[in-house]
């Protein structure tokens, strides 16, 4: 009966905490949602001046190009958290990973955002290039620098042939996928059905600059918003696990309550009976 | 009046600005230079530098410090950049802090010094000259 007492008293006090995770995370969600809304809405101007000079252009340079150079090694960035119970967030991340790599013949080169997927890497021997500890709610973008610049380095300086971003996008509240997307090579198509500018557009300093710049550009701007995604997406994997943790200790307490009160009443029972026979035996 | 020109300024975070401009000037890699509406259709790298805004119908510039990216001239004028403040907005204390970081790893640099960590401390001195110069109302003070 002692025992049963304490293990209620045990699993309210978790459910306390893990009620007031829950309400903490469900506004962080709010904050890092609103962040996100406002990130990719205006990330079509850098695909779209590509995409003009790449039509209108003959010369446009190969280096970022699809199929410029075989692709032997692959460079990788790993999305996670770096904090826990949130679920099965992070071992998706890692589980998509890990099959991404199986794929390849050549050992991978990781950038690893988030404290879980770099731990995880670094314990099984991955060759890890670069890391981002901080939390992801208010980075900015001049810090994800500190993870686009490794990757752009290594794939100038021909250590990688392919980048490829690992990292969870956001469906809704209650769902969120994995996705791995190509960073580069840059995947685009000459479509003749395309018309050409109306007017000569005038670059500088010359449209193979502006396409050189605006590559890696892309790829920094593919690595912020996915970082800024993947911490809303965190915070709603976060509410989600801390709602049902708070609901599997309501269920527990509740069964724990009805055996207690069964032990206490049988207790009862007893005693009276015990009473009530010695009362007959006086008699 | 001139005529005026939709502008939009964008940096990967936000919208920074979107207005009816009569001219904008931009640090681009070959210098400062003027846009107003009907200017031919260009697509330039910007520096770290000044954007001087004229609103449709106001007298002065409004300021901002942007660093980097590319201005896109078209029907209307798109300006991406890193990132992009209003006066206001701007910490000077901190942009003195920051360049006076600079200047000393500078001067400790020597030549074995990795030429890239170099050419990054001198950015972040222009971009810190840069923020100063706008928190006191521009480079230059008048037009």
């Amino acid at each position: 009966m002692q025992d049963i007492k304490r293990r209620m008293k045990s699993v309210g006090s978790i459910k306390h905490i893990t009620n007031a995770m829950k309400l903490v995370s469900a506004a962080k969600l709010k904050k890092a949602k609103n962040a996100f809304e406002k990130t990719g809405k205006y990330f079509h101007y850098v695909t779209d001046v590509i995409e003009e000079i790449f039509h209108n252009t003959d010369d446009v340079p190969l280096k970022y190009l699809e199929g410029n150079r075989e692709i032997k090694s692959t460079g990788y960035v790993v999305v996670t958290s770096c904090r826990g119970l949130c679920g099965g967030f992070n071992s998706n991340v890692i589980r998509e990973a890990e099959r991404e790599i199986a794929e390849d013949p050549e050992r991978p080169k990781i950038i690893a955002v988030g404290g879980k997927g770099k731990d995880y890497f670094k314990k099984r021997g991955y060759d890890i290039r670069g890391e981002y500890m901080l939390p992801p709610e208010n980075i900015s973008f001049l810090e994800t620098r500190a993870v686009s610049g490794p990757l752009i380095g290594m794939y100038d300086a021909g250590e990688i042939d392919e980048a490829v971003l690992i990292y969870t996008s956001f469906v809704n509240s209650f769902e969120q996928r994995v996705k791995s997307l190509r960073l580069l090579p840059f995947e685009i198509r000459r479509d003749p059905e395309r018309p050409s500018l109306k007017k000569q557009m005038e670059y500088e300093p010359s449209a193979k600059d502006v396409f050189n710049y605006l590559v890696p550009k892309y790829v920094e701007i593919m690595i912020y918003s996915a970082i800024v995604e993947s911490a809303v997406c965190e915070h709603a994997a976060r509410r989600i696990a801390m709602e049902s943790a708070t609901d599997n200790a309501n269920s527990m307490i509740s069964s724990l309550n009805l055996s207690y009160n069964r032990i206490r009443q049988s207790a009862i029972t007893g005693e009276i009976m015990e009473i009530v026979s010695g009362a007959g035996a006086l008699k | 009046m001139a005529k005026s020109v939709v502008l939009e300024i964008v940096t990967p975070s936000k919208l920074f600005y979107m207005g009816e401009a009569e001219m904008v000037i931009v640090r681009t890699l070959t210098g400062d230079e003027g846009f107003m509406a009907n200017h031919s259709w260009a697509c330039k790298l910007l520096d770290t530098g000044e954007l001087w805004i004229r609103e449709a119908g106001a007298k002065d510039f409004r300021i901002a410090a942007v660093s980097g990216g590319f201005i896109c001239v078209k029907e209307s004028i798109i300006i991406f950049t890193d990132a992009a403040e209003w006066p206001a907005e701007i910490d000077v204390g901190r942009a003195m802090n920051e360049k006076g970081r600079a200047m000393e790893w500078l001067k400790s640099a020597t030549g074995e010094t990795d030429k890239n960590d170099v050419l990054r401390a001198k950015i972040a001195i222009s971009k810190s000259l840069t923020r100063m110069n706008v928190a006191n109302g521009g480079m230059r003070k008048k037009h």
